[in-house]
């Protein structure tokens, strides 16, 4: 068990959770979803592993409420995931950094107290800036930073407003492999010193296995669970975790549930 | 630098052209040679009707521009928040656009003063130019940032401010860049309507008496001022998009 946390808040309960998308020329349309369950404990790292298409990014859309599903029910803390985010707390990283390009990486990092009308508290935003390793970059625009630096204050932007949920769909999706190794190793340093309740989208094996508590595969079109696996390795990780035997059984195991 | 090289040559030779057709009366005495007119807007003795005719046409000018901007921004942006208004509003500023400015200057004439007519007209021609740019600019923001602001639980003003109107300025630097030229015609047309000086009187005055190259003079003003304005609004714009685009 991993030490207690301060408030017990973040839990994710998916019920049966079907969606339906319209489609021109199609009465039925595409069922992305097919009665998924899942929950998700306060304070744990669930990372979604498929292939293209089986409807894991629409899973976390659902629960960042940016769709509803056709059928089944999605809470956050036991409430509707639009009141979550209308209380300002949910965080949330996409492939896209999603940056605003007018405003420097401090102001980028500050938009979400101004969102949520609050005041913004710059000690927090030097501390994440210092934290994601942008601390001579408060001020430079995001077309001047590299694909990967842009993550990183995109992820620091997710975390300012201390969300009780952080949502992670694919951020480092874009990066190439090195960069992306490097992020992973620092977003591992940073979920660690935080334990926020997770949803990591990724289609890389090796990601979701050295960064999240428990592994969820699903199927292609309709999206089903086809698989979950309790992650192993205690935290924090050192990235020789992922040279060890363990880990090269597991990654092979859940490339062969994934290709099923 | 070839391109610019390419260009230069381009208005020298279109220069040349029009001292050579005007010297060897090619077209006739309607088409002066370019040193006559260059000589005229020279003349001091002329400056002082120059000076006052242009400064007449540009105050009515930046007048036009300001109202015309506020105008078309505002219910651009009323519009956009205000959904059952944006269909009644795209139809208000498609009708102003199709009357023309020639049918529109006599009732202003009858409800404002001769002295505003022109800034009337200028400030209708811009209207129409910028509220296009800005309803569309409103929707350009990209859908991961509309995404983003959702799950951030923005409010509709707050992603007004904070995304919409932000990512519509560079649509709206493109709209007064080509909104200039067109408010610097509706002066000129307004004044048509019996201002008292501007450009478009001195071009109405110069037709009449056949001062060709008076006329010459006038239009020479009205199309360098055009496109200095328009040189700086085109620097605005770059500035614009690489800040905002």
């Amino acid at each position: 068990m991993r030490a207690v946390r301060k408030t017990m808040k973040g839990a994710i309960a998916i019920e049966k959770v079907s969606k339906r998308f319209p489609l021109a020329g199609n009465k039925e349309g595409v069922l992305a979803l097919s009665e998924l369950s899942l929950s998700i404990a306060p304070g744990e790292f669930v990372a979604i592993l498929g292939p293209s298409g089986c409807g894991k990014s629409t899973l976390l859309r659902l629960v960042a409420s940016l769709e509803q599903p056709t059928a089944g029910r999605v809470t956050v803390n036991g409430a509707a995931p639009n009141l979550v985010s209308g209380q300002h707390a949910l965080g949330v990283a996409f492939q896209d950094h999603a940056l605003l390009p007018w405003l420097t990486v401090h102001d980028n990092i500050a938009l979400p107290f101004r969102i949520a009308g609050r005041r913004v508290d710059e000690s927090a935003i030097a501390r994440l800036i210092e934290l994601v390793g942008l601390g001579a970059f408060g001020n430079a625009r995001p077309r001047q930073l590299s694909g990967g630096m842009r993550q990183r204050a995109s992820i620091a932007r997710a975390l300012v407003l201390e969300p009780e949920v952080l949502l992670l769909d694919e951020p480092f999706g874009a990066l190439d492999a090195v960069t992306r190794r490097q992020m992973n190793v620092e977003l591992q340093r940073i979920w660690s010193a935080r334990q926020i309740t997770t949803l990591l989208i990724t289609h890389s094996v090796d990601e979701a296995l050295f960064l999240a508590d428990r592994v969820v595969v699903m199927s292609g079109r309709p999206g089903r669970i086809l698989r979950e696996v309790a992650v192993p390795f205690a935290r924090p990780r050192d990235p020789s975790v992922m040279r060890s035997e363990k880990f090269h059984y597991l990654v092979d195991d859940l490339t062969q549930a994934l290709e099923a | 630098m070839k391109q610019t090289f390419l260009g230069a040559l381009g208005i020298a030779i279109f220069l040349a052209a029009w001292e050579v057709i005007g010297r060897t009366r090619l077209l006739g005495i309607s088409w002066p040679p370019l040193s006559d007119v260059l000589e005229m807007l020279g003349d001091p003795g002329r400056l002082p009707l120059f000076e006052r005719a242009l400064g007449a046409t540009l105050q009515s000018t930046a007048l036009g521009y300001l109202w015309g901007t506020a105008a078309g921004l505002v219910l651009a942006a009323v519009a956009h928040l205000a959904p059952p208004l944006r269909r009644g509003s795209d139809r208000l500023a498609a009708v102003l656009n199709s009357v023309p400015s020639i049918a529109l200057g006599p009732i202003f004439l009858v409800v404002l003063t001769r002295e505003s007519t022109p800034a009337a007209v200028s400030s209708i021609h811009v209207f129409f130019i910028v509220f296009v740019s800005v309803s569309s600019g409103l929707q350009r923001a990209t859908p991961a940032h509309r995404d983003l602001f959702s799950v951030l639980g923005a409010d509709r003003l707050r992603r007004f401010w904070r995304l919409e109107l932000p990512a519509a300025v560079p649509s709206l630097v493109s709209g007064l860049r080509l909104a200039w030229p067109a408010a610097l015609i509706g002066a000129i047309i307004g004044e048509w309507f019996g201002a008292p000086r501007g450009i478009g009187i001195l071009i109405i005055n110069a037709m009449q008496n056949f001062q060709i190259v008076l006329l010459w003079c006038a239009v020479l003003l009205a199309v360098g001022t055009s496109l200095f304005f328009y040189g700086l609004l085109t620097l605005l714009e770059r500035a614009a998009y690489s800040k905002f685009g």
